[in-house]
């Protein structure tokens, strides 16, 4: 199941450390977004998320892994968010 | 662990009956032996479910699992493991039972509060089925111990509760070729995810145009650590029981069912390709990262649990990827390389202030008993649950997060330079105290306080960034190693937590 998102734009779920940093567990945002802006976007929104949260966690679209374009692995491809999409970010929980 | 307790063997009327029924005859199979009637009443009501029957519970009869871990994750875990019949089940911790672990480490008890924990869960499992084979490993995992810990295995659950133990143990069980079961959870999230099932050999099964051809190791997933800053462990961010319990359960749940229907088996003729059904085995390499999300505001609701399909092994991975066999060995682990807590404690991104800009939580309080400290602003970067077990006289809550939410706005707007940090203050503040930094107030000293004196420093850095100490009229301090230091310094009643 996926999360409904308004008109125009995609969803943004944070979970376990992301929720803390943004105090928020889910916000729309304006779609289209290719996936290589993702990370500065949020980071204009919530100074400081891409040291503490982004860079260690995975990105999920539509409940899909989806590798960040970094240009290290050969298969990078041109992502983009499109209206209605969900995107999750899930940072590594630790404990137990 | 062979043939363990057949002196009573049922021989279901001398029949054939027991023989395995999937083509592999071979007289020495261990499949090909009967269960005793004492296995055959405990395990009849998990035999008859479809999939798994007799010969999938002969599989976990001879299966040996090792669970590190033995706290809340890893007593769960191994209740499910030790009621199915695992033949051989090994349990990996160097902790004592404390009271603080009994609410959701169910495999303990009060009467055993200071003993071992793998004694103390041995002892529960026992009573709960004597049949398997109990190995106590009374130590925690290290890169000298790992391979030797886990070689014996079959299969392997990662129940441990930090992020350079979770590398180590997913690193070894690579080399090892040994399935991984990986669990995590803290406050009130879970995290669950099947690795490198099946084992494909490491360096092997990289990924082409795009299709993957071999599962993922927990580098593969996550590729680099937290912050060690944000690494929350349970005794510092809280974890709920049921949370953890789930996961756990889970985590059983995956192992009985790989072993049961044979997919840890490496297969004799390498490659582990092509011998599984193709469903089954494109799944695996894919593994499914099942989230769990516990709300305390919300009822249960459609968000609470997500099943996210995951990659499979990548080329780029630094553990089982291209060229990995080059800088990634047993024998290289066991010389302290990779160097495991350096590379889960670095960079830190931690403020260490100037002396002059703190002040010991005994210094403070005995200034402030003779007065010298007179109106001030005292804030507390506590979460509000730990400040409302109590707090320093005159304290105002503002939790850390909040602080650095507020900070990063407020700088966002332009710091004005008037005292009040464009508007930080009216922010986060409560009217009281906002009020005594008014109408000649505007150069009262603030203290920050948090729990151990690293998020104190932090916090003193944000509001001089934001021009709050006006141009140095107004002291800002930290009271050095929080709460903790105030409990060992001032009042050894306080209830630190």
């Amino acid at each position: 199941m996926t999360s409904k998102t308004p008109k125009g734009h995609f969803n943004v779920l944070y979970f376990a450390s992301a929720g803390s940093f943004t105090a928020k567990q889910m916000e729309a945002m304006p779609a289209p977004l290719p996936l290589k802006k993702l990370f500065g976007t949020l980071e204009a929104h919530y100074e400081g998320i891409t040291e503490n949260v982004l860079e260690h966690s995975l990105v999920t679209i539509n409940l899909t892994y989806v590798e960040m374009p970094s240009g290290e692995d050969d298969d990078d491809q041109d992502i983009i968010i499109q209206e209605g999409d969900e995107v999750a970010i899930i940072p590594p929980v630790s404990s137990g | 662990m062979q043939n363990r307790n057949n002196n009573t063997i049922y021989q279901n009327g001398g029949t054939s009956s027991f023989s395995p029924s999937n083509g592999i005859n071979n007289n020495s199979n261990p499949l090909s032996r009967s269960l005793t009637d004492e296995e055959f009443d405990r395990y009849s009501r998990q035999m008859i479910v479809p999939g798994m029957g007799k010969e999938g519970q002969l599989r976990l009869l001879t299966s040996r699992v090792l669970i590190i871990g033995a706290g809340g994750l890893g007593c769960p875990a191994a209740q499910y493991i030790a009621g199915a019949g695992i033949g051989t089940i090994g349990i990996v911790d160097g902790d004592v039972v404390e009271p603080s672990n009994l609410h959701r480490q169910v495999g303990h008890a009060t009467s055993r509060i200071g003993t071992p924990k793998v004694t103390s869960l041995i002892t529960h499992l026992s009573a709960l089925n004597p049949l398997p084979t109990y190995i106590p490993h009374p130590c925690h995992i290290t890169p000298d111990n790992a391979a030797d810990l886990i070689a014996p295995y079959d299969l392997v659950l990662d129940c441990t509760d930090n992020p350079a133990t979770r590398y180590l143990i997913s690193d070894v069980c690579v080399l090892l070729r040994k399935p991984l079961v990986s669990a995590a959870s803290v406050q009130k999230s879970g995290q669950l995810v099947v690795l490198n099932c099946p084992a494909t050999p490491q360096g092997e099964g990289l990924p082409e145009g795009g299709k993957y051809n071999a599962a993922p190791c927990y580098r593969c997933c996550f590729k680099q650590p937290p912050p060690a800053a944000a690494a929350l462990s349970c005794g510092e961010a809280g974890i709920m029981g049921p949370v953890v319990g789930l996961m756990g359960v889970a985590q059983a749940g995956e192992a009985v069912k790989i072993l049961a229907s044979g997919l840890h088996a490496i297969p004799s003729s390498d490659g582990a390709t092509g011998q599984e059904e193709p469903g089954r085995e494109r799944n695996l390499r894919q593994p499914t990262l099942l989230i769990y999300s516990y709300d305390l505001d919300a009822a249960v609701g459609p968000y609470a649990f997500r099943a996210l399909k995951m990659a499979g092994r990548k080329k780029s991975c630094f553990a089982c990827g291209e060229g990995s066999r080059a800088r990634l060995t047993l024998g290289g682990i066991k010389k302290g390389e990779p160097d495991y807590v350096q590379f889960c404690s670095a960079p830190t991104a931690r403020v260490t202030l100037p002396v002059e800009e703190r002040i010991t939580a005994a210094a403070y309080h005995e200034a402030r008993e003779r007065g010298e400290i007179a109106e001030h602003v005292l804030i507390d970067t506590r979460e509000r649950e730990h400040f409302s077990f109590g707090s320093i006289d005159g304290a105002v809550n503002v939790p850390f997060g909040k602080l650095l939410m507020a900070a990063a706005v407020a700088s966002r707007e332009g710091a004005s330079g008037n005292g009040n940090g464009n508007g930080f203050v009216e922010k986060i503040l409560p009217e009281e105290v906002r009020g005594k930094m008014v109408d000649g107030g505007e150069d009262l000293p603030i203290y920050v306080v948090c729990r151990r004196g690293l998020d104190s420093q932090e916090a003193v850095e944000k509001l001089r960034g934001l021009g709050m100490d006006n141009g140095g009229r107004r002291k800002i301090l930290d009271i050095m190693g929080g709460m903790k230091a105030w409990k060992e310094e001032v009042d050894p009643s306080f209830p630190f937590i």
